[in-house]
């Protein structure tokens, strides 16, 4: 079997103090939180079409993520409380339920990323409880992304940030910026065959708030 | 070259026969004297109806070499032809779902997925189409909520014969013989049409053609007896097959797999009628009238064991009764009413041993008061009893008023509506290939739903599930207000505003979640959306020869809903370099899919002095449409969201050889304007060559109006 390296991620502090870095004085604390870009995270590419059904497959593992340090978790580490969120294709997965043994969590917030300033004290966590339903709702149009049929193209639905509670009980938010290789959606004319092997490949922000606080 | 032999032997035949040159007639049909039907169900001068009537002449349909209605249709002002389930026609900004299309009259069936092709209908034997728009639910029911187009054929029985044949690229051939006689009391007439092509690939290196290949046969014949000065009997019969070769090819990561199968198309018409003049006030007509549409899909899927065949058959059966009144110089009024079932049988939607049906019985009054010579008022209603959805009823009010003798100003005010279609009812499909996702009628929702949480396969029931109940035809309140100014003989300008208000619009909507993922969508009355905009027409006769006209509709819709929530702040978009998401202006909205903002078209028809020579250039422009949402919103925001506007420049020219042979050369889309994603049925630059023999008779040969 083929095992993919997982591609060392650029993870650029690129948003600059003027524009766009969230500098906020939580609680007294003199922590600065940070917005992150993940570039190209493969969560579990395509390796063929099963003939039989017409689906594509891959290997069918999750990358795990940590927020918090902003780096890959070795999937040796899948059964601890190390990670916080984890890609196979379209499936997000948090450090809760049954996918982790962590006090992960989650939800899909509709609004913007940058107006998420404060997690709303009345949100409800959910955590996963695989494979029938996941604190990021799965499926087209359900949470995250749109599955286009016709053009066979898989976009993140902008105003969606994905609210996550870490492994260590920590909060975080998330945009999925894009699902496909260099941050780029094939164009609609692409053949299927682009389509398929620039796919998941996840490109997204985050802001991780060590403090413990909800606030970004 | 086996036509051509054809040809020579028809030629014999016509040779022996007298010729008389056709009067000279124009094209554009600016005289107001014209007599229509459509709009008011009854004869009215073209300058007498107080709601917009396009009129399309054969001369004009002949001398652009049209073949399918698409080709001549897509040549008018605010009409764009839609892709998808054949050609469908786009009206006022509303879908082809929408557009009653009637043949003498009588409505076709066959709609699928809504749409009604247009390429089944050959435009040969056509002697003009009649185009109403804004709601006309009033008179026809169901489907006349943006418009109707009523094609009528050739049946008045003046003696003549004729055949053409036309050849173009893609070996696309296109026959027809077209007859009629008189003997005594008795006016017969008979039209073959044969029509095909090879098809073509619009995308290099690919296995599958973008226009697969196949072929068509059109018949109809008609017959109509004069049993006396008052009563008269007339019967049409149509009969059409289509044969189109259907291939699917799936890629899988460089390999392909070819699926091969057949389209096979039927369907019949007949159409029985029978009038009596009571007096010189009452008449009153019979209408009966029988179709039957059937279609089967065959495909041999690569990989699989089973062929898929799939088989739909559709009826309808009316019968209905018209009287018109005349009650003094002033009033006059037409009362209807009839019957209608509808049966359909497909494996879509259950097995073909079940068949669903619906009955409708209707009855319409429409009264028109002349108050003066300068002030018409038609006013109508009619009511729908349908058994198997809600009720509904469809007004309309129209005033015409002519301050001056070249100046019309009209207003129309009206309800249509569209009935839930068995698809929306009954279907019940599951693709097991792509996501597993079911889609259930709404009448058949509910006990599916109840089965698969008996068997344990629905992970999640959505609130929308609680709204399924008895669809209601969807309506739309349509304002028609414009001018007819005539500057001088010849030349004419015309003006509509029109705003059409849809309500309880039929969407699919996810109702529930399988547990392995699969959504269910059944169909909801659920949106609310709106067209509106202008449109503008002038036609000018320069010289004596020459006419040109020219037309422009500007067009703004939108999804009622969409607008709600971009004003609540809950829509966005994302930026395409940089992902970031951000809110939706409400200018940034371009509205429903598939619409054109800019339509307009320019055509110029000249014919020489003696009528021998004619010649003509029309030219379509159309700005870009939305096609497909690529941001995840669900919207048509993002420029590239649009199919790139284009210009289509079509050319023809003919020459009468003698009075028997006229030869016609053209060039369709003389830019050779092709767009393989969002255009696949504009193959290119299209040149042809037609060779048309005919015979029109030793008398009478003058079209009258019957």
């Amino acid at each position: 079997m083929k095992i993919n390296i997982i591609r060392i991620l650029s993870f650029s502090v690129l948003l600059s103090v003027l524009a766009s870095c969230e500098k906020n004085d939580n609680g007294g604390g003199n922590l600065v939180v940070t917005t992150q870009t993940v570039r190209d995270l493969p969560g579990d590419t395509i390796l063929g079409i099963n003939t039989a059904t017409g689906q594509p497959y891959g290997a069918g593992k999750y990358t795990f993520y940590s927020l918090e340090n902003n780096k890959v978790v070795s999937s040796a580490d899948s059964a601890t409380a190390k990670w916080d969120i984890g890609f196979r294709g379209t499936t997000i997965i948090t450090n809760s339920g049954n996918s982790g043994p962590g006090q992960g969590g989650g939800f899909v917030f509709t609004g913007l990323f940058d107006d998420l300033k404060t997690i709303p004290a009345d949100s409800t966590f959910r955590t996963d409880n695989a494979p029938t339903s996941y604190a990021i709702t799965s499926g087209s149009n359900r949470g995250w992304y749109v599955y286009n049929a016709p053009v066979n193209l898989v976009t993140a639905i902008p105003g969606r940030v994905l609210v996550i509670r870490t492994g260590s009980g920590k909060f975080a938010k998330v945009e999925i910026l894009n699902y496909y290789k260099g941050g780029v959606t094939p164009a609609t004319t692409d053949s299927d065959d682009i389509k398929l092997r620039r796919q998941r490949f996840f490109t997204f922000r985050f802001t991780y708030q060590p403090n413990g606080t909800k606030s970004f | 070259m086996r036509f051509f032999s054809l040809f020579i032997i028809l030629c014999c035949g016509f040779s022996a026969l007298a010729q008389t040159p056709l009067p000279k007639d124009s094209l554009n049909p600016v005289d107001m004297d014209e007599v229509v039907v459509t709009a008011t169900r009854s004869e009215r001068l073209l300058g007498n109806t107080a709601v917009p009537v396009t009129l399309i002449r054969q001369q004009m349909i002949r001398q652009s070499g049209s073949l399918r209605l698409n080709d001549i249709l897509g040549e008018q002002t605010g009409l764009f032809i839609t892709q998808g389930f054949g050609r469908g026609v786009q009206m006022q900004g509303l879908s082809p779902d929408y557009t009653l299309i009637l043949l003498d009259g009588e409505p076709l069936i066959g709609r699928m997925g809504g749409v009604l092709d247009l390429t089944r209908l050959t435009v040969g034997n056509i002697r003009k189409i009649e185009i109403v728009k804004g709601p006309s639910s009033s008179l026809y029911g169901s489907e006349a909520l943006a418009g109707v187009i009523n094609i009528i054929t050739d049946g008045s029985g003046q003696r003549k014969l004729t055949a053409d044949a036309r050849y173009g690229r893609f070996n696309s051939t296109d026959l027809s013989v077209d007859g009629a006689t008189r003997l005594g009391r008795v006016r017969l007439t008979g039209f073959v049409n044969y029509n095909s092509t090879q098809g073509y690939s619009l995308l290099p290196n690919s296995i599958q053609k973008t226009v697969e290949p196949y072929w068509r046969l059109t018949g109809q014949q008609s017959i109509a007896y004069d049993i006396s000065d008052r009563t008269h009997f007339k019967a049409s019969f149509r009969q059409h097959h289509e044969d189109i070769v259907n291939s699917i090819v799936v890629q899988n990561l460089g390999s392909q797999l070819l699926s091969k199968g057949k389209e096979l198309n039927n369907d019949y018409n007949i159409t029985p009628s029978l009038s009596h003049r009571f007096s010189d006030r009452i008449k009153t007509t019979l209408r009966g009238y029988g179709s039957e549409f059937s279609s089967r899909q065959l495909l041999d899927v690569a990989g699989a064991a089973n062929s898929y065949n799939d088989r739909f058959r559709q009826r309808f059966i009316r019968i209905e009764d018209q009287t018109d009144i005349n009650l003094g110089e002033a009033f006059s009024l037409n009362i209807g009413g009839g019957h209608i079932l509808e049966t359909v049988r497909s494996n879509r939607y259950d097995s073909l041993e079940t068949e669903r049906r619906n009955t409708i019985d209707y009855a319409f009054l429409q009264q028109e008061w002349r108050a003066t010579d300068r002030f018409i008022i038609t006013g109508g209603v009619r009511y729908d009893r349908n058994a198997t959805y809600a009720s509904v009823w469809s007004p309309k009010l129209a005033v015409q008023f002519r301050p001056k003798s070249n100046l019309r100003l009209n207003a129309s005010v009206g309800r249509g509506f569209k009935a839930p279609d068995f698809r929306q009812l009954y279907l019940n499909f599951t693709n097991i290939a792509a996501g597993s996702y079911s889609v259930f009628g709404s009448l058949v929702a509910g006990e599916e739903i109840r089965r698969l949480q008996a068997d344990g396969q629905i992970d999640q029931v959505l609130p929308a599930f609680g709204l399924l109940q008895d669809l209601k035809p969807e309506t739309s309140t349509g304002l028609n207000v414009g001018l007819q100014y005539d500057l001088k003989p010849g030349w004419q300008a015309k003006l509509n505003i029109f705003r059409n208000d849809i309500e309880n619009l039929i969407l699919t909507d996810i109702i529930a979640y399988k547990k392995n993922g699969g959504q269910i969508f059944s169909y909801l009355n659920v949106a609310e959306a709106f067209t509106q905009g202008v449109e503008v027409e002038m036609t000018a006769k320069s010289f004596k020869k020459l006419d040109v006209s020219g037309g422009y509709q500007f067009l703004i819709t939108a999804d009622k809903s969409v607008l709600e929530e971009i004003r609540g702040g809950r829509v966005f978009k994302r930026d395409v370099s940089t992902g970031i998401s951000s809110q939706l202006d409400r200018s940034a909205y371009a509205g429903l899919p598939g619409r054109s903002k800019h339509m307009a078209n320019l055509k110029v028809f000249y014919g020489s002095e003696s009528d021998r020579w004619t010649a003509n250039l029309r030219v379509i422009w159309r700005s870009r449409w939305g096609t497909s949402d690529l941001d995840g919103n669900g919207l048509i925001n993002r420029d590239d969201e649009f199919a790139r506007g284009y210009l289509q420049v079509n050319l023809a020219g003919g020459f009468r050889v003698n009075r028997m042979l006229h030869l016609m050369a053209g060039i369709d889309n003389l830019f050779n304007y092709s767009d393989p994603y969002n255009l696949p049925g504009q193959p290119g630059i299209n040149p042809f060559l037609r060779l048309s023999l005919k015979n029109p008779g030793k008398k009478d040969n003058q079209l009258s109006i019957k």
